[in-house]
């Protein structure tokens, strides 16, 4: 990212006393009367990215958790790329230490180079199962985003070598399935969690340039 | 807040975000994205040879020495290379194809793509122009397309009467990989490097579905011409559709099983025009001396103002070394 931009947030990482993840959650962490959860990360995920999310535990009979997040790859223009996901999760089941999360998001994407600029609306639904206990985790996940229409504006460069190119909102577009693995160490209202993990695109043949995520992050709850 | 509410709540802004679209484009529809090709307009101009259509066009008179046109990638195309058309003005047959499965010619599935099926494409092309058995032929390769003129030299020492080559990745696979590597330089945390992977959440494609890896391709190329890009151009250059399925088809031939286009380079004598650019510093002298090596007369000559896309950037100066060396040969 954004060389200023990365100063910026990794101070805020190191600065602000409570930071944690609206996606990555270790429910059985959760204590009572805590509501609240930021997030901050930073890995690969289609691109080198930082991100930062906040994420609100609703009085349900049943955990769930709102959230929205940001995230922006790396390079010197500010703002032209990001990827922001709002929706939220539930803890669905729940066996002694084992325990299962659903998660559905939808996307807004921006990005542009040189030759185009995309807006995409999208939607990710997964899935997280795994092992925990109140001071760590250790879980697989598996899910699916899915570009579902994206608006396509072209620049000079490519209406020149062809004039006849279109601009507009393109439906289908893609989608990739990822799965991986994650673990977590909690200590007090904080989390600190890596996300390591393949994607492959939905034909379940092509892969992206860099078929792989990573993320490493950290939660704060108030 | 209730989740009733929020779920309705994004539910409307959902269809305030929907409802002002346009009727939808699919992506794969032919001519949205990247042009037709000779199959899909028949408009185009074109060969029909080898068990393919190619999107080809001449200049100049017929019966003059001809010069074939290769262009670079695998899965570029000759629009970059128009410049070559002022050889007709002195005396020689200009013959520009794109070749299998790339630019404005036929797609073809990844499976019939074979190093020999790109050199019978080659061949049949000659034939097709060449009107009788004492008519030169002179290839002029950019990069890849200076790659598969060796290939077919290396295969078939006298069919041709001489060759210039713009800086060939090499001719053995590895001397090409290290060229690539050196010419890529990815740098994760750059902008280039991002924007050139990020869209791959938001286009994905299947290999039959060409238009739109096609068109993937063609967006990822924006990292190579990018400011400061190492492999020195200048800018972005002329193009009409990369052919990710041949590309894609070859590298990973060449990956799978390598090749060595040098071991008959020994039985071709006749000069080389060997040239690289100035400004391309993934290249340079030390790669051009050694790629050049297996052919024993080359003519070596650094083409000063330019990146790698010489035959465009550097067009004046390539331009009079071009043409004295052939007509030296003529």
């Amino acid at each position: 990212m954004k060389n200023n931009s990365i100063i910026i947030l990794l101070l805020l990482i190191f600065i602000v006393p409570k930071p944690g993840n609206a996606q990555t959650v270790n429910w059985t962490s959760f204590g009572n009367g805590l509501k609240h959860i930021i997030n901050l990360n930073a890995g690969f995920d289609n691109s080198a990215t930082i991100g930062i999310g906040y994420g609100q535990k609703l009085n349900t009979s049943f955990p769930l958790l709102l959230s929205v997040e940001y995230s922006a790859p790396a390079g010197k223009t500010i703002f032209d790329d990001f990827k922001t996901k709002l929706g939220g999760q539930a803890e669905v089941v729940k066996a002694g230490r084992f325990s299962a999360t659903v998660k559905a998001y939808g996307i807004f994407r921006r990005n542009e180079s040189d030759y185009v600029r995309l807006l995409n609306f999208g939607s990710e639904f997964s899935t997280v199962m795994g092992y925990y206990k109140s001071s760590w985790h250790a879980a697989g996940e598996l899910g699916f985003d899915k570009a579902i229409i994206t608006h396509v504006q072209h620049k000079d460069i490519m209406k020149e070598s062809y004039p006849g190119i279109k601009d507009g909102w393109y439906m289908p577009t893609g989608g990739n399935f990822f799965y991986g693995i994650q673990t977590g160490k909690s200590f007090k209202n904080n989390d600190v969690y890596i996300r390591i993990g393949k994607t492959v695109a939905q034909d379940l043949k092509n892969k992206a340039t860099i078929p792989l995520y990573f993320q490493l992050g950290v939660n704060g709850r108030f | 807040m209730k989740p009733k509410s929020i779920l309705m709540a994004l539910a409307i802004v959902a269809g305030f975000a929907f409802a002002g679209c346009e009727k939808e484009i699919d992506p794969r529809e032919p001519g949205m994205l990247v042009p037709k090709t000779v199959e899909q307009d028949p408009a185009l101009s074109s060969i029909s040879v080898n068990g393919t259509t190619l999107h080809a066009e001449t200049f100049g008179n017929p019966d003059s020495a001809i010069i074939i046109v290769l262009h670079g990638g695998p899965g570029g195309d000759y629009r970059s290379l128009l410049k070559c058309r002022a050889f007709a003005d002195n005396g020689y047959f200009v013959v520009f194809y794109d070749q299998r499965g790339s630019g404005l010619s036929k797609r073809h599935e990844k499976s019939i793509y074979s190093i020999q099926l790109m050199l019978d494409d080659l061949t049949a092309v000659i034939q097709h122009y060449q009107n009788s058995a004492g008519q030169k032929v002179f290839l002029l390769g950019h990069s890849w397309g200076a790659m598969l003129a060796t290939a077919y030299i290396n295969t078939y020492p006298t069919r041709v009467q001489g060759v210039i080559l713009a800086e060939p990745g090499g001719f053995i696979w590895n001397d090409a990989k290290e060229y690539i590597s050196r010419a890529n330089n990815i740098n994760l945390l750059s902008e280039e490097t991002n924007d050139a992977i990020f869209f791959d959440q938001v286009f994905t494609g299947k290999e039959s579905e060409h238009e739109i890896v096609d068109y993937k391709m063609q967006l990822m190329s924006a990292k190579e011409n990018a400011k400061n890009n190492r492999i020195g151009n200048a800018g972005h250059y002329p193009f009409w559709r990369s052919g990710a399925i041949v590309a894609k088809a070859l590298f990973e031939i060449a990956d799978r099983d390598g090749f060595n286009w040098t071991t008959n380079l020994g039985s071709f004598t006749t000069k080389v025009l060997f040239t690289y650019s100035e400004l391309n510093t993934a290249y340079g002298l030390q790669h051009a001396r050694l790629v050049s090596a297996p052919y024993p007369n080359v003519q070596m000559e650094k083409i000063p103002g330019t990146g790698h896309e010489i035959l465009f950037f550097g067009w004046d100066a390539f331009y009079p070394v071009a043409l004295a060396y052939l007509n030296q040969l003529k």
